[in-house]
């Protein structure tokens, strides 16, 4: 968007302000309509401003709308009424469509009609009440009998063209509208398998849905494979996003790894290495390097010593065993001698894997399982030295969670969006 | 997410200014100066709007079949005021005599300011702003009339505007009188009450008077014609609505001015 656009949208708001005062006054009010109401366009003007534009453009044109509505000529009621509401319906407006289009990646006209229509009602009824309040000898109950219902009536048919004229106003480019891709991706894996598309995405679960499915013996079909069997419909809603190249390592089954279809923008690369852990030092070992031999591999919790057939791709994963598929039961790692300890590790291996599965005791913790029923040992956090980084750096919210145990028992802003993703995809706790 | 930290502080901010401005109105009782800015403000921008808007006003009224019904009405009336106007004629020479008997010398006091509605107040108040103000000579508390009676009293006025507190207002109270019997009572507006038809309510003091419908009612008259000079017709009694045993009569009042078209209307200036 171009500077001169941006101005002249800042422009265009105190105009269809200005306009909506001026209509309602000499106009609409005058104009002999049926019923004893007339439609407010202030405040369906303020509405859909805060749909389109936000709670804040939202809060300061209801704030300036009202105020006018309320000190221009032929206005009875006290001076700041109808400001102390508007300013109210354009706040939660506006924090109405950034939570949808938070939780939902979106923003359809739909949501945003139903939004605009709720805050228009509520604000015919909160000028009636704050009146009643204040006892204005005007607003009275059988007053407010003869006239909301009216008022609401005539307010929710104008709600779409409001919302129609005012979004052609302030429309902007479509890149920044565009959904957030990561969500989007996730939404649509999990409604497909929650829908029952079994065929596409073989034995996703998720946590307390349904029963546990019986694993397979053979553990060599994919966890979730997003590349292949995803419809094409389901990926249009993110332009941003490109289907195109599937990260596949090797023949392997692709693990459900969110991290990695950003790893393409340079904003998620940070992610990769949030921490050099203890060993930042030590260069990635070769299979069978003499260093390997004689150290056990150090309990940083980024375990870089692995077998160098699975190195690749653990490296890149991310790293926190915080969506992690099930590792196959092939690989070097589960034949070697010492059995590692850590988060990363997929099965124990003493047990035969049917097992693990009928043993499980509580499937509710953690919301995607992994095939690994064994909960990761929690280990102390290294310290905050110099030559660890105070905090990871910020991405988008989806794409890193800090960790999956503290989200879950923490008051957090994080619990509130994994439990807002949780009831978006269908699972009730 | 943007907009949700910077937002809050905005809110509250702006809530206080509004409940601020709430309370100084509140103890002011409406006229606080924001509504003497607004109306500086608003005033020339709702005359532009209104003469802008007049010729589609006009256009809806005949889109909406309102002419032909009008102008049916208008030939009834017109038959009904020549009639009226030769009784008034004998009525007149009358007067002249009486009034120069009495030394009532009403006809030099007053003169007439005539305006022309430019805007409309809410849902809830009935109230409309005139393009004439403290320039042509109007100040508060004055009566407001239009060719078919009563039509209400000025709260404020700015140099180039003023309000009109219609007498269908629910915060409107008029001292009147009965034609004929000369019974004194007060009316006052319902509001929204009634929904979009415009009528007064009628208390008549007299718990023993004739009251009933057809009957004529005209103002009663303040000290120094403010808010209300006497004499000038309100409406007819439609409806006599008062309990038996009750101590005053009440009855419903249709007003012989139409609050929902008013165009030119005429203020009462004292000279």
């Amino acid at each position: 968007m171009t500077a001169l656009r941006r101005i002249a949208q800042a422009l265009a708001i105190p105009v269809i302000l200005l306009l909506a005062v001026t209509l309602q006054l000499a106009v609409v009010n005058r104009a002999p309509l049926p019923g004893a109401a007339a439609p407010d366009l202030v405040l369906l003007a303020v509405a859909a401003l805060a749909v389109c534009a936000g709670p804040m453009t939202g809060t300061l044109a209801g704030f300036c709308g009202g105020l006018a509505l309320d000190i221009a000529p032929p206005a009875a009621h006290l001076a700041g009424e109808y400001a102390l509401v508007f300013c109210l319906v354009g706040y939660a407006c506006g924090r109405a469509r950034n939570a949808i289009i938070y939780a939902t990646g979106e923003q359809t006209m739909v949501t945003s009609l139903t939004v605009m229509a709720l805050g228009v009602a509520a604000g015919e009824a909160g000028k009636a009440a704050l009146g009643m309040m204040l006892s204005d000898p005007d607003v009275t109950s059988p007053a407010i009998k003869h006239v909301l219902p009216v008022a609401i009536v005539y307010d929710l048919l104008l709600c779409p063209f409001a919302y129609w004229l005012i979004s052609l106003m302030l429309r902007r480019p479509a890149p920044e509208r565009a959904p957030r891709p990561e969500f989007a991706q996730v939404a649509t894996a999990f409604r497909a398998a929650s829908a029952g598309a079994l065929g596409a995405v073989p034995s996703l679960r998720l946590a307390g849905s349904t029963l546990p499915p019986v694993r397979p013996p053979a553990r060599q079909e994919p966890k979730l494979r997003l590349s292949a069997g995803r419809p094409s419909s389901l990926s249009g809603t993110s332009a941003a996003f490109s289907p195109a190249k599937p990260p596949h390592v090797s023949g392997r089954a692709v693990k459900l790894n969110f991290a990695e279809h950003a790893a393409g923008t340079a904003a998620s690369r940070p992610r990769q290495r949030t921490s050099p852990g203890k060993g930042w030092l030590r260069a990635r070992p070769a299979a069978g390097s003499p260093a390997l031999k004689h150290r056990p591999p150090p309990k940083g919790w980024l375990r870089a010593a692995r077998p160098a057939t699975a190195a690749s791709l653990r490296l890149r994963s991310p790293g926190k065993g915080w969506l992690r598929a099930a590792r196959p039961a092939g690989t070097p790692a589960m034949q070697s001698g010492s059995p590692p300890k850590g988060w990363l590790h997929a099965a124990r291996p003493g047990r035969p894997a049917g097992t693990a599965a009928l043993s499980r005791t509580s499937p509710r913790r953690g919301w995607l399982r992994p095939a690994k029923p064994v909960q990761p040992a929690r280990r102390k956090k290294p310290g905050r030295g110099w030559l660890r980084p105070a905090r990871p750096p910020k991405l988008s919210w989806y794409a890193k969670s800090p960790s999956s145990q503290w989200v879950r028992h923490s008051h957090s802003p994080w619990r509130s969006r994994r439990q807002r993703l949780l009831a978006l995809v269908g699972v009730r706790r | 997410m943007h907009g949700g930290r910077g937002t809050r502080p905005v809110l509250i901010v702006l809530l206080i200014a509004a409940i601020a401005l709430i309370t100084l109105d509140f103890r002011d009782a409406g006229g606080s100066p924001a509504h003497s800015i607004g109306a500086d403000v608003f005033g020339p921008v709702e005359r532009t709007a209104s003469a802008v808007a007049s010729p589609f006003e006009s256009l809806f009224r005949t889109a909406s079949g309102r002419d032909s019904s009008e102008i049916a009405s208008l030939q009834k009336q017109n038959d009904q005021l020549r009639a009226q106007l030769a009784q008034a004629q004998v009525t007149t020479q009358e007067q002249a005599q009486l009034s120069k008997l009495l030394q009532l010398t009403n006809a030099g006091h007053y003169r007439v300011v005539a305006a022309t509605v430019i805007a409309a107040g809410g849902a809830y108040s009935d109230t409309v702003t005139i393009d004439a103000g403290t320039r042509a000579g109007i100040t508060t508390n004055e009566t407001v009339l239009n060719g078919d009676g009563l039509v209400g009293t000025v709260t404020a006025a700015t140099g180039s505007s003023a309000t009109v507190l219609l007498a269908t207002d629910a915060a409107a109270t008029i001292g009147v009188r009965m034609e004929g019997t000369n019974e004194i009572g007060a009316v006052t507006g319902t509001g929204s009450t009634l929904g979009a038809v415009q009528q007064l309510k009628l208390t008549l003091f007299s718990a023993t008077a004739v009251l009933q419908p057809g009957q004529t009612i005209v103002t009663f008259g303040s000290v120094g014609g403010r808010p209300y000079v006497a004499g000038v017709p309100v409406g007819t009694v439609t409806q006599v609505t008062s309990q038996p045993g009750a101590l005053t009569q009440t009855a419903v009042v249709q007003p012989f001015a139409d609050f929902t078209g008013l165009g030119v209307v005429g203020v009462v200036v004292s000279k």
